[in-house]
């Protein structure tokens, strides 16, 4: 009978095909999510002078548009959940565009801050989540190079965003300026459009059920229909499990997650700040205007080439299965070369470590979200990233002021950096040990459930899972945590994946 | 000699002050009339540009009289041995001090106008450098670029400088010449604001057509006047919005093809996926 094998089978995202479509879609939307707040940088002297207003005051915007952006990170899980991607992200560009358009007749620094920063921040977060979470949607065995080049799209739209608002600035003024982008922003919404909804869980829902549905209905073969069966059942569920449906709060008992929220918490204390410091500090230093420009291109650069290498990287046959270790390392290895900046003697010195500085950043970037999928699977990655963003949000929005008052007080950069380096260093030491207990921990928990199914059944088609997984070595591990939960229950696919 | 020739060019600029500032006057000749180099040390600024192989130059903002030390100092590692010294202004040579043996410097007080400009040293060894330091009024900061602003919305000029000066004037061009703002516009067109006092804003509302051009910030120091060009750009709403139009039709352009294909090959796919699993069922 070809039905249980066909169920117990990795059920298989597309790994390609209309998938690098969807890659193109997410470096889009995630390229505006993250480079956007960066490019508007560009804008905040004329506005400062505009209103009257102090540095500080302006500073906020970006403050804002950066915390709501990571902030409504659940929402936009809840969204996707509920939603799926694309209607999600369709509506986040949508949400840009008017954000920036009617910034564009601002009167007032407040009402910028409700235009920039609150409407513009939501709807890059409606934009950022859904395009990471369809990768995983799309992609197994090729993931981390799907990620990889995906999120290649946020140094690439920032190189391409600061001379064009420049230009912008210069023929249009402020105010014609953010019209523009508001059009601009729009784009995203042909990035969503792209975004073609796929359940990582409907083929094995498919030939399970449909085989009954023909028994029952003959030639009748609705492809959403076995679909629609199953979510009606679900409209009976209690309040706790609903809310469990939308936003996974069980993920707090996952141990790999908790691993990764506090690691990354950490992390994000000392992973911006250098960014923002580096051109004043080669300023600080005696070098001149251009030249510190300069630097930020060269990281920016090497970011561009070291994430879609990371990627590759990552998804080799002796990185896949330990990936944990590898962005432990890529962490540790940012921390090291902020450690060693103020060594840096000179011009040249700065290039050198401004290369780096890139490459370590690529290779953590690209990384980032690709280490979440692996431990807790692409079904609950939705909620996962939900809620690691906003647990991020807070450290990521203290790093730059805490760094900014460590040069306050001592007038030196070099505490700066040393406290970046050893938060990053403490971050990716904490996760490397931390992966090593969980590896060690998964392996004990596969054996036992060896041990316990002594179905023959299952432990063929395990076996055939494992045959199919072999081919790119994924010997153990988290990896097979996604397969289980797809041949545990047909439920619990609903909760990752309920687009229709 | 060279006490003399200074105290010579200090009476000098003591009559020339007395001739203008005579509210200043009895205090200032008590104080000039004492040879330089010993009050001085508190009240005189020292400027120095170091030179090795080639011609330097060096910017001094002076806002109001003072006193400066100009030094020209040749470094140990540079090929020039023993050179001859002379500092000129303009044509005019000027006696020097030989402060140590590879430095020459000047006194300069700066009283009015008449003494800003541009001092030179010549070291003149196998061949010839110089150092000029250009002693001058305070320059102003604005925008190069045009400012780019819209009908109907408001324009701001930011005018800065590093010292403060007397008084803050703004001008506006009207054909050739310039001519003091408030004189042209009526009193409720603009608004000059001073938020801090090296700061000066002038904003005009209810912009038109007719408002664009060149505008003028000028600072007073005592020393002299600086001026401050800003050009103002008055866009009608249209010119941002055509490639607005042009980007949203893009959008929606991309967007229906997108869905249109989408559309176009679920049925397709749909037909051969039926024959698929007809194909299955056997």
């Amino acid at each position: 009978m070809p039905a249980p094998a066909e169920a117990g089978r990795a059920p298989g995202p597309p790994d390609g095909g209309w998938g690098w479509v969807v890659v193109f879609g997410a470096f889009v939307s995630i390229g505006f999510a993250y480079a956007f707040p960066k490019g508007l940088a560009i804008f905040f002297k004329e506005i400062q002078d505009f209103f009257g207003t102090s540095y500080s005051e302006i500073a906020w915007v970006s403050s804002i548009m950066l915390a709501t952006t990571y902030g409504a990170g659940p929402i936009s899980s809840i969204l996707v959940n509920r939603y799926g991607s694309r209607p999600v992200v369709m509506f986040g560009g949508l949400l840009c565009g008017v954000g920036m358009i009617s910034a564009a007749f601002c009167t007032s620094i407040l009402q910028l801050y409700i235009c920039v920063g609150f409407i513009t921040g939501f709807g890059l977060a409606l934009n950022l989540q859904p395009s990471v979470i369809i990768i995983g949607k799309y992609f197994l065995k090729r993931r981390p190079i799907a990620n990889g080049l995906a999120m290649a799209g946020s140094p690439v739209m920032l190189c391409t965003l600061a001379p064009l608002n420049q230009f912008l600035f210069d023929n249009f003024g402020w105010r014609g300026s953010f019209l523009i982008l508001g059009a601009i922003l729009l784009n995203c919404c042909v990035a969503g459009a792209l975004f073609r909804p796929i359940g990582a869980g409907t083929a094995p829902v498919k030939t399970q059920v449909s085989k009954e549905e023909k028994d029952a209905l003959k030639e009748k073969v609705i492809e959403d229909g076995p679909m629609e069966k199953k979510l009606e059942e679900e409209e009976g569920k209690d309040c706790f499990e609903k809310v469990n449906q939308y936003l996974d709060f069980s993920l707090f008992k996952h141990r790999g997650f908790l691993i990764y929220l506090i690691g990354n918490v950490l992390m994000f204390l000392g992973f911006f700040a250098p960014i923002v410091f580096l051109a004043p500090y080669a300023k600080h230093t005696g070098i001149d205007e251009y030249s510190a420009a300069f630097l930020l291109s060269i990281l920016a650069i090497v970011d561009m080439v070291a994430r879609p290498a990371t990627g590759i990287v990552a998804n080799s046959r002796w990185v896949r299965p330990r990936i944990q270790y590898f962005f432990s390392f890529a962490i540790a290895f940012n921390g090291a070369c902020h450690l060693l900046c103020p060594l840096a003697s000179g011009y040249t010195g700065l290039i050198v470590y401004s290369s780096f500085f890139g490459l370590a950043f690529g290779m953590v970037c690209a990384m980032l979200f690709e280490t979440l999928m692996d431990l807790v699977g692409a079904a609950r990655f939705t909620s996962a990233v939900g809620l690691v963003t906003i647990a991020e949000c807070c450290t990521i929005l203290l790093g730059p002021p805490i760094g900014g008052i460590l040069i306050d007080t001592f007038g030196d950069y070099k505490y700066m950096f040393i406290k970046c380096g050893a938060v990053m260093v403490l971050a990716g030491t904490f996760l490397f040990i931390m992966n090593y207990y969980n590896y060690r921990m998964l392996a004990k928990e596969e054996k036992k459930r060896k041990i316990k199914e002594e179905d023959p059944k299952s432990v063929r088609t395990e076996n055939e899972g494992k045959i199919n997984w072999n081919k790119d070595s994924i010997q153990d591990g988290p990896e097979l945590e996604p397969l289980r939960e797809k041949r545990e229950g047909v439920k619990k696919e609903m909760n990752g994946t309920n687009e229709v | 000699m060279t006490t003399q020739d200074s105290s010579q060019t200090q009476v000098n600029s003591v009559t020339k002050m007395q001739a203008g500032h005579e509210s200043s006057g009895p205090d200032v000749v008590v104080q000039e009339l004492k040879p330089a180099s010993k009050e001085s040390s508190h009240n005189v600024s020292e400027h120095e540009i170091v030179l090795i192989g080639a011609s330097l130059e060096k910017n001094i903002s002076l806002p109001s009289p003072t006193k400066v030390e100009l030094i020209c100092k040749l470094d140990e590692n540079s090929n020039l041995k023993n050179p001859q010294v002379t500092w000129k202004k303009g044509s005019e040579t000027i006696s020097h001090t030989s402060k140590t043996q590879n430095s020459w410097a000047i006194q300069v007080t700066v009283s009015d106008s008449s003494q800003l400009g541009s001092y030179t040293c010549i070291l003149k060894a196998d061949k010839e450098i110089t150092a000029t330091f250009h002693l001058q009024v305070p320059k102003l900061e604005g925008k190069e670029k045009p400012i780019i602003t819209y009908q109907g919305d408001r324009a701001v000029m930011v005018c800065k400088t590093e010292y403060e000066p007397k008084a803050w004037t703004w001008y506006m061009t009207n054909g050739t010449e310039l001519a003091p703002i408030d004189k042209i516009l009526h009193t409720d067109k603009f608004q000059i604001k001073r938020p801090s006092a090296n700061v000066n804003r002038l904003e005009i509302f209810k912009l038109t057509k007719e408002d664009r051009g060149v505008y003028w910030c000028e600072a007073s120091f005592e020393l002299g006047n600086s001026l401050m060009r800003f050009e103002l750009k008055v866009l009608s709403i249209a010119a941002p919005l055509k490639p607005f139009i042009a980007i949203v039709a893009e959008v929606a352009i991309l967007v229906t093809t997108i869905v249109l294909y989408e559309v176009y090959s679920k049925k397709r796919g749909k037909g051969g996926k039926k024959e698929f699993d007809q194909i299955e069922q056997l």
